[in-house]
């Protein structure tokens, strides 16, 4: 009996098109400017704050979130500890997750952020708010120069542009869908 | 039932029907803007419409190729020929976990494979986690839109579903506490969640990897919190490299929202450790399209919706008329792949004008393929009799200069003599429904240059 993979692939190897080139895709160049990412975050809802070294994070987070109980992060001791085994639960009442991202990109406002940065997998978007700590030179123009940067996308990862939002009532903008209710991104 | 008939149920609501046509083109002007603000992004449809091309032109191989990844990064790969195949799949899975409690985020697969009600059917609670796919879900419609599945409620609509199965306060419509309130209501869910179904956006050949792109998070939110994911993709959704992305992310949510990417662009490669990840590849058709040189550009859409949003046939009809999964231009030239006589009616819903092509992020020819699916059509006898009499009537009276001579003739005539009553008869001239005719003139151009050359 023929499977529904040979079949699939069998009508999809009779009718194909004759085959044509796969382009290269040029570079694009582009503004990289800590500038032009804060005015883009903006934009779409997220704030970026700039401290002067990675040092200064936590103060700096102390000032933005004086109101925050359950703090989840790798980057200092935070008032929750959180691994891959948490359970939902747990994750659930997480108030702020600092994490740290790799790649911010200028044109869109989208901050990099792997697996082996989130502790969890759902901390980005359960936790109520998120702040992501980025080095200001890691920052590219386009969406182009953070592939050709990503050494791979491992097990999970996401561009994260912004708070969680949503539009499906009316057009309005909402912030604070279901993910965090708000960004922002820590540069230095 | 065709289309133009479902669409005289939308447009019966004028005001609704303006409010509709504003605010899909408010949709499309935010479009305009983030595109204006790419330089190269003329260059950018050009390069996403060669790598879908060349996609479709080793489809077979790269669907290997990503199915061998896939495999290599311990995730579960099945293939479904039909819908049937699809669901009875999705709900295997399922069941060899013992799961009931299911939550979905954005696919027009799984809608175009009616998965939910086979599921509810099997006593499996399958919850819609977007925004607008729930307010729909809980009022039993479909979506009307690709992106904005509930683009044709207004807020008092909401207000009123979510009164009846919230608990929300009755005649609050304000957006922000609506979504609260749906907030709190999924947050439950996905915290309950035993399996997570997706869509895909792409499927990267190269790396066996899926990726989904969200504005609310919920595709995230529910896929890692859940033992298991089942990501669901039609085998269109193929592109070759990573790097491929760099072109896509920049052209979709510019072209469906203006916004200049979505929130979240997440990329599901292996499953967390002690968890699931299946990814279901489905035909349903596509192969079939693919086998038609004039038709098979359709099947580069990447679901942006932009050619629903800046027609003028869809903006003042809705999507429900097209009664089909996909609607608009795109999803009038889908349509009659699957079923030529149900859609008959569907590539005929437009006014030729071309907007659809011109926004298409990935170049789809959408007007010429409608254009041409008429000739199918037509041919297949699949057009109704009033039409195809009066196009061969037409097409003869054209053709011939005496027989148009005297046409025109008799027209400027009757029309200066008959009564308004009778040549605006709505009965037997439908173009004068909403319409006024032109005062006729006394000659024709013809009688007035014949007259002229003489001098």
């Amino acid at each position: 009996m023929t499977t529904s993979r040979e079949k699939i692939l069998a009508a999809a190897q009779a009718n194909k098109p004759a085959e044509t080139p796969l382009p290269n895709i040029p570079d694009f160049g582009g503004d990289a400017s800590v500038e032009r990412f804060t005015a883009v975050l903006a934009g779409i809802g997220g704030r970026a704050v700039w401290v002067e070294g990675r040092g200064q994070v936590e103060q700096a987070l102390r000032q933005l979130f004086p109101e925050a109980r359950l703090v989840a992060s790798p980057l200092f001791a935070g008032t929750v500890a959180v691994d891959a085994q948490t359970p939902t639960a747990m994750l659930a009442d997480i108030d702020l997750a600092v994490l740290q991202g790799e790649i911010g990109v200028a044109e869109n406002g989208a901050v990099w952020l792997p697996e082996a940065n989130m502790l969890h997998r759902a901390l980005p978007t359960i936790t109520q708010h998120l702040v992501l700590v980025l080095d200001h030179r890691r920052l590219v123009a386009t969406m182009h120069q953070a592939y050709a940067q990503l050494p791979g996308t491992g097990g999970y990862g996401a561009f994260v542009a912004g708070p969680s939002k949503t539009a499906d009532i009316e057009q309005s903008l909402v912030i604070g869908a279901h993910g965090a209710r708000s960004l922002v991104v820590v540069l230095y | 039932m065709s289309h133009s008939l479902r669409a005289a149920t939308f447009v019966a609501d004028a005001e609704r029907t303006t409010w509709h046509d504003e605010t899909l083109w408010f949709v499309r002007q935010k479009r305009d803007k983030a595109v204006y603000a790419v330089p190269e992004f003329q260059e950018l449809r050009e390069l996403a419409s060669q790598i879908k091309e060349h996609t479709l032109s080793r489809l077979d191989e790269y669907l290997k190729q990503f199915e061998a990844e896939a495999q290599l990064n311990g995730v579960h790969v099945h293939w479904a020929t039909d819908a049937a195949e699809h669901n009875a799949l999705v709900l295997d899975i399922i069941r060899q976990h013992g799961a009931t409690r299911i939550v979905k985020s954005k696919s027009m697969l799984t809608e175009e494979c009616h998965l939910n009600p086979h599921l509810l059917a099997h006593g499996i609670e399958v919850i819609d986690t977007d925004l607008g796919e729930r307010i729909i879900q809980l009022r039993e419609e479909a979506p009307s839109h690709l992106v904005l599945p509930a683009i044709h409620l207004k807020k008092e609509d909401v207000s009123d579903t979510f009164h009846l199965h919230l608990g929300t306060e009755k005649g609050n419509h304000d957006p922000q506490q609506l979504t609260e309130a749906a907030r709190q209501h999924l947050r439950a869910k996905f915290l309950a969640g035993e399996v997570a179904i997706s869509g895909v956006n792409f499927a990267v050949a190269e790396t066996g990897g899926v990726v989904i792109c969200t504005n609310e998070g919920n595709a995230d939110l529910g896929v890692n919190l859940a033992k298991v994911h089942i990501a669901c993709m039609g085998i269109e959704k193929l592109i070759p490299r990573l790097s491929d992305l760099g072109v896509f992310t920049r052209l979709l949510a510019r072209s469906a929202t203006g916004q200049p990417v979505t929130t979240y662009t997440s990329h599901y490669t292996k499953p967390a450790e002690g968890r699931e990840m299946h990814i279901v590849i489905v035909d349903n058709g596509r192969t079939q399209q693919l086998g038609r040189p004039d038709f098979r550009a359709s099947l580069k859409c990447i679901r942006c919706g932009a050619c629903m949003n800046t027609c003028p046939v869809y903006r003042r009809s809705g999507g429900h008329s097209y009664d089909f999964t996909v609607p608009g231009p795109i999803g009038a030239i889908l349509s009659p792949n699957i079923d030529m006589k149900k859609h008959s009616s569907l590539p005929f819903a437009s006014t030729l004008c071309g907007s659809c092509t011109d926004v298409c992020p990935v170049k789809i020819d959408i007007h010429t393929q409608l254009y041409k699916w008429r000739q199918v059509l037509a041919e297949a006898g699949e057009i109704p009799t009033a039409k195809k009499w009066s196009m061969k009537f037409t097409g003869r009276l054209l053709a011939s200069p005496t027989a148009f001579g005297m046409g025109g003739r008799l027209a400027r005539t009757g029309l200066r003599l008959l009564p308004h009553g009778l040549t605006h008869a709505t009965t037997v001239n439908a173009w004068a429904v909403a319409r006024e005719l032109p005062e006729p003139p006394k000659q024709s151009f013809r009688e007035w240059y014949q007259e002229t050359v003489k001098l």
